[in-house]
């Protein structure tokens, strides 16, 4: 489960989709319900939040400088200080729709009928999302078609405010949040390595922050702390590999390989789960 | 954005507000939009606390600057 979520969390296939569906293809015994279910995913999101912040320790500390520089002086003045403003912009939204719309939304569509349902759906969007690139791109080659796509510090305020309000799709399972992520920042004329660096950097306060309030869970009686360590640091070493193959991936590469194993994974999940496998 | 110094006391003002609520949500005094109807809610109280630090942020940039 570690492997599992560390990797998908970062790719654009849902992690939350998987976590509910592949559990009840392989009949392994984890159930949403159990006490210790809520801690053992607070540790797996804080590995991979642990991944990210290790992944882009540099700029954080750039970007947590250029915050209370910014913050303190009222003025933004470089491209660390912007991005430091566009992910508070962007982390708000998701952060309200989380607290008081999380618990409720996954609670009702907790199936892996209705997360395998989402995964075809996530799959047409990231489909959608490159359509919608390509056809701003005809007739220009692959490298020019990049260096006309702005870096992350260049997107505008409402649009990361939207971006970020997009990642409260992914309380349904089977919605990728970095898929989401990704394809706005695309639509928000972002390259695709860069949609990528915007999407994972706005993912690490979320995670972070929802992992870390969950902490005192952590500390209930009948908790498997060790094992449960243990899947975390599994799951950080995943994530902080996916990371960095996703990064060097969207030099060049798109979402359509995803959506279509979306697509795919659905259908299949589909048709095992109704002919009860 | 735009600068007047009503619109950043009105942020200001909005920042305490929200650091009130956030106090409310951690003490377990104010229970409204919650799963649970009892204790403190730390997921809450955390929230609030940013919006109080983004609207004080805000409010520094509403802010007209004087010219040095």
């Amino acid at each position: 489960m570690g492997l599992l979520q560390g990797a998908s969390e970062l790719f654009p296939v849902s992690s939350l989709g998987h976590a509910v569906i592949v559990p009840s293809l392989l009949h392994w015994s984890f159930k949403q319900s159990d006490p210790s279910f809520v801690p053992f995913l607070v540790l797996l999101h804080l590995g991979t939040a642990t991944a990210l912040l290790v992944l882009y320790r540099d700029q954080w500390v750039v970007i947590i400088r250029g915050f209370f520089t910014a913050a303190i002086r009222g003025q933004i003045r470089n491209d660390a200080e912007r991005l430091a403003m566009l992910l508070l912009v962007g982390t708000i939204p998701a952060a309200i729709l989380g607290v008081f719309l999380e618990h409720r939304i996954k609670s009702l569509f907790a199936s892996p009928y209705v997360a395998a349902g989402f995964l075809v759906v996530n799959g047409f969007l990231m489909l959608g999302f490159e359509f919608t690139r390509r056809r701003a791109e005809r007739g220009v080659s692959r490298e020019e078609q990049e260096s006309h796509f702005a870096q992350a510090e260049r997107i505008s305020f409402v649009a990361a405010a939207i971006v970020g309000a997009c990642q409260a799709l992914a309380f349904l399972p089977g919605i990728s949040r970095s898929g989401v992520t990704i394809g706005g920042g695309l639509l928000a004329g972002l390259r695709h390595q860069e949609a990528a660096r915007f999407s994972f950097l706005l993912a690490t306060p979320v995670i972070l922050g929802a992992g870390i309030v969950e902490v005192p869970g952590l500390f209930k009686s009948g908790v498997p702390i060790g094992e449960y360590i243990a899947a975390a640091v599994l799951s950080g070493i995943a994530a902080y590999a996916s990371a960095r193959f996703l990064l060097r991936y969207f030099r060049s590469g798109r979402l359509d390989p995803y959506g279509i194993y979306c697509i795919a994974a659905g259908l299949v999940s589909l048709a095992l789960l109704e002919f009860g496998w | 954005m735009t600068k007047s110094n009503g619109l950043a006391v009105g942020l200001g003002v909005l920042g305490v507000v929200f650091l009130v609520i956030a106090a409310l949500y951690a003490v377990g005094l104010l229970q409204i939009l919650t799963s649970e109807n009892s204790g403190p809610h730390y997921k809450h109280a955390v929230l609030f606390a940013v919006l109080a630090v983004a609207s004080f942020v805000a409010a520094n940039f509403a802010r007209p600057k004087t010219a040095v």
